[in-house]
């Protein structure tokens, strides 16, 4: 694809500002209304999605002019997706997918941010999103998980960079792994040998990097010969979900996110949350587990000459309807106990963590200020904790909790779950 | 001519390096015009001193809430006011909210249901200012356009701060004309230009009673929401006539027994856009309701206070549909549509749905006035429309309009509109000259169309008020700074 493909879409835009906010019908007053991060930090009407598309449909009519504020606009957006849900209530065009090609633009034109080229340039190195510390597979010592480059197993649990690597996120690799033990699953690891998704480097912009990683992941994943992968990260799960299937590299790979793995294991019978754990909680939706989770609509078309703006064969859009939303939920249901009280900002129109499209390192003072946002949200619904489904968004709110001050804890669900078997 | 570097200090200096840019890059994100610079003042005091400064330097400078319209020209300062966006109060006794500029309409909307409240919302949407004026799908209960108007904290072109109404005098927001002085006919005009010079900061706008819910019981995704059920004593239909003369009759009548919360005369090709969720499901849907219709009709959602209000409003609007031969459109008796239109047009959330979805822009000629009068104007703007839709360059809405009266009344708004795509120059100039011909006729027949003009020419029909705008613009623009820019319809 590239930006020209996504002229029409662009032309589109109305200026009608709703890609600022939640979709109208679901503002409850004058707290919690904004959706997009970007233009709620930055305020110039550029920073929203409204703005981006018609920044681009001008570069397409009068070239590129590249300036220092553009590319400040252009970096600072989590590609989180808000935009293009709240658009596509009510109209028929592309949201994110313009957004994400002009960033790539900007990158093939060598417009690139110096903070990514770092990343980007040590996930070649090393098959890391993250700084490299001691070994990828350190975390599991002693656990006696089965090797998956060895040994034959059923499931696969794709562990991703940030859980492997920090050691204030190993945490959550280990609950999964008891969790998987615990029920019985036949599964494994691909420990030191296991390698990053490629994800992260798609939301930040570098298509070639993102394509390069993903070949050699999916090889590996493979030739490990497994039908399903689960894994614990919301970035990895819409990457192998989402994007391996885009890019025509998944075939017919099964991949689970945890949470929907553990509900389905509850309902089978083969987890049983049994231990109460008092505690009055709200739910964060990482935005690619929810709203950017739902499956790739494979499409190729030509509008039809005419008076609307369709096409032959009709195009399908994501608009957030199909993500993962409810399974994250019933599993903290099922917990005895847990009190779940929601959030403004949920599921299809959640407002981000604050760490996507490269923000997390191109401009970690925005991605803290964007978590603190969801911070006061979860605050505001008298829960003391928050619960979400992603190490990058546990890592990030708890970086604003500990900047603010607040008393408030952040969880992922498997800390949950771990708790109450 | 950009600002010199001087300048550009000066406005740095009140707003903050991170509040105002003159980078040409980003510009095509507000409009296709070179603005001199944009600059996002926080409050009152820095909109103020930020209009000193253009008269010092004599730049010209226009101010935006959510920037939907408006017209811009090249080298002018635009104030983005996206950071005015308080509400400042709700008084419930006295019955007004004061809010900053950018409060959109479904923030405020939402407060106010929570309190048994609700406002006049443009049909634009609820992702409008609620501070500017305008008329909407509420206009029955909640009146229209200025007449919500209390009192108005404006900064002239000069950068005087003027307090209108109780404002002026008690330091109260209840009243916009008086004790204090009223300047209702310079802040808010509803004759071109139609916006006013200088900046509004902040505005009481009137509240209404809403007997619906405190919050509507939302379910499922976007872009399908419905309802858990419908709220208690609330009901929506379409109803069609067998003429237009029928369907008049019976809005007058439903307007005199004043039991219609909202009664909005859409055409089925609306009510098809606002319960679809793609162009595809829409061109379907208006094709079958388009055989379900017997003619014109209207919307209706009735609103009980009790269960007893309810049920008598609700034999009035049977009563006196059958007395005027109308029939309730199926589709819409179906509890999950009405459910949808029950929620969205309370909360003003598909009108692009209905205009920008087919092919991204439509044209309209929005006329004001006495109801059955205008849809005769109407139904020949409608004829007008047929050849534009057989040639395929406008979609096929059956050449239908819309409008609806305000406050039970016989005057309102009549509407009509063609969507295109605009990036196809011949249907772009089809629709344009649709739009320039039909807006001549209403003026020669003597009706206001809010898409007349030049002044000069529409100036000598209504009174020269023309001349005397531009004597009241003079005294109150020396400087020029404030042009004219886009009115509101
Ligand atoms: C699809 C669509 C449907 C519409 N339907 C209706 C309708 O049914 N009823 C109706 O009334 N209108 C309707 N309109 C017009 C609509 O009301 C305006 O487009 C709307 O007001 C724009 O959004 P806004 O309120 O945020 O104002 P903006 O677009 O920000 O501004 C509108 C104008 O007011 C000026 N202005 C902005 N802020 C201030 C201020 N603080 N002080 C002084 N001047 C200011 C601007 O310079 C501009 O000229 C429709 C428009 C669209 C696009
Ligand atoms: S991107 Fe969509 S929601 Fe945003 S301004 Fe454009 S049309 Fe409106
Ligand atoms: S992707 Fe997220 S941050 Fe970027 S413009 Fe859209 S809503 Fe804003």
């Amino acid at each position: 694809m590239s930006l020209e493909q996504y002229k029409g879409d662009m032309e589109m835009c109305c200026r009608c500002s709703t890609c600022k906010f939640i979709p109208m019908q679901k503002i409850q007053g004058s707290d919690f209304s904004y959706v997009c991060p970007s233009i709620a930090k930055y305020n110039f009407h550029a920073y929203s999605a409204g703005g981006r598309m018609n920044i681009g449909a001008a570069a397409l009519k009068n070239g590129m002019n590249y300036t220092p504020k553009l590319l400040d606009v252009v970096y600072n957006c989590q590609m989180c997706g808000a935009c293009g849900v709240s658009c596509n209530y009510a109209m028929d065009m592309e949201v994110l997918e313009p957004i994400s090609e002009f960033r790539m633009k900007c990158i093939e034109d060598g417009k690139t941010n110096p903070a990514l080229d770092k990343v980007i340039a040590g996930l070649k190195k090393t098959g890391s999103m993250v700084p490299v510390k001691g070994k990828r597979g350190a975390w599991a010592t002693g656990l006696k998980l089965k090797d998956a480059t060895k040994v034959k197993v059923d499931v696969l649990y794709h562990v991703g960079c940030l859980t492997s690597y920090d050691p204030e996120m190993q945490k959550l690799a280990k609950s999964i792994a008891r969790i998987l033990q615990k029920a019985g699953v036949n599964f494994g690891i691909l420990g030191d040998a296991e390698m990053c998704c490629g994800g992260r480097a798609y939301q930040m912009g570098y298509k070639d990097a993102f394509l390069a990683q993903a070949k050699k992941t999916m090889a590996q994943i493979k030739k490990a010969g497994v039908k399903t992968l689960v894994t614990g990260c919301a970035d990895g799960y819409q990457t192998f979900k989402v994007l391996y299937d885009r890019f025509n590299l998944k075939g017919d790979l099964e991949v689970l996110h945890i949470t929907e793995y553990i509900d389905r294991l509850i309902k089978e019978g083969k987890l049983k949350p049994k231990k109460k754990v008092e505690m009055n909680v709200t739910y964060h939706d990482p935005c690619r587990l929810g709203r950017l989770g739902e499956p790739w609509i494979h499409w190729e078309g030509k509008k039809i000459p005419g008076d609307r703006f369709v096409f032959d064969p009709p195009k399908e859009y994501r608009r957030g309807t199909k993500g993962i939303y409810q399974p994250p939920r019933d599993v903290i249901k099922s917990i005895t106990g847990v009190k779940l009280t929601e959030m403004t900002r949920i599921m299809e129109y959640s407002w981000c963590c604050g760490a996507g499209g490269g923000v997390n390192e191109s401009n970690p003072d925005f991605a803290v200020w964007t978590a603190q946002k969801r911070i006061d949200e979860a605050v505001s619904t008298g829960a003391e904790a928050l619960v979400s489904a992603c190490p990058w968004c546990e890592k990030t709110l708890n970086k604003a909790i500990k900047a603010s001050g607040s008393s408030l804890k952040v969880y992922d669900v498997v800390e949950l779950v771990e708790r109450a078997i | 001519m950009p600002l010199t570097k001087e300048q550009y200090k000066a406005f740095e200096d009140v707003v903050g390096a991170e509040n105002i840019t003159d980078d040409k890059a980003i510009m095509p994100a507000y409009y296709n015009t070179d603005f001199a610079a944009i600059i996002l003042p926080k409050d009152t005091a820095e909109v103020q001193a930020c209009i000193k400064l253009c008269n010092k330097f004599k730049r010209q400078f226009r101010p935006i809430c959510t920037g939907w319209s408006g017209m811009f020209p090249k080298d002018l300062i635009l104030l983005d006011l996206r950071r005015l966006n308080k509400i400042i109060e709700i008084n419930e006794k006295n019955m007004y909210a004061v809010v900053e500029p950018y409060v959109i309409s479904a923030e405020l909307q939402a407060e106010l249901m929570k309190r048994g409240f609700n406002f006049c919302i443009k049909g634009a949407g609820t992702n409008c200012s609620a501070m500017l004026r305008g008329h909407g799908h509420l206009d029955q209960t909640t009146s229209g356009d200025d007449r919500n108007h209390l009192a108005i904290e404006w900064v002239t072109p000069e950068g005087e701060i003027v307090k209108s109404g109780a404002l002026g005098s008690a330091d109260e927001w209840f009243c916009g004309d008086g004790p204090g002085p009223s300047i209702r006919s310079i802040l808010t005009s509803a004759v071109p230009p139609g916006v006013t010079p200088g900046v509004f900061t902040k505005a009481a706008v009137k509240l209404y009673h809403w007997p619906g819910p405190a919050a509507y019981p939302i379910q499922g995704h976007s872009p399908k929401y419905t309802l858990k059920e419908i709220p208690a004593n609330m009901m929506a239909r379409y109803y069609s006539f067998p003429s237009v003369e029928k369907m008049w009759n019976a809005e007058i009548k439903l307007g005199e027994n004043e039991i219609c919360y909202e009664l909005m005369g859409f055409n089925a090709a609306m009510v098809a856009c606002n319960i679809t969720t793609c162009n595809e499901e829409e061109e379907e849907v208006f094709a079958k309701m388009s055989k379900e219709v017997q003619g014109p009709g209207f919307f209706v959602i009735i609103a009980g206070n009790s269960r007893e209000d309810f049920e008598f409003k609700k034999k009035v609007l049977e009563q006196i549909v059958k007395d005027n031969d109308g029939i309730s459109l199926k589709t819409v008796e179906d509890p999950e549509i009405e459910g949808i239109l029950l929620c969205q047009c309370t909360r003003i959330s598909a009108s692009i749905r209905e205009t920008f979805r087919a092919g991204g822009a439509f044209n309209s000629i929005p006329i004001m006035g006495q109801r059955d009068l205008t849809i005769k104007w109407a139904i020949g703007a409608g004829k007008a429309k047929e050849p534009l839709i057989e040639k395929g360059l406008i979609v096929d809405d059956g050449g239908a309009f819309f409008g609806w009266g305000v406050e039970q009344g016989h005057l309102g708004k009549t509407e009509i509109f063609c969507k295109f795509d605009p990036q196809n120059p011949v249907a772009k100039k089809a629709v344009e000259t649709w739009q320039k011909e039909q807006t001549e006729r209403a003026f020669k027949e003597s009706y206001f169309a809010s898409t007349m003009g030049p002044q000069d020419e529409i100036g000598p029909a209504l009174c020269n008020y023309h001349l005397w705008w531009q004597k009241i613009v003079k005294a109150i623009d020396p400087n020029g700074v404030s042009p004219e820019g886009g009115a509101l319809v």
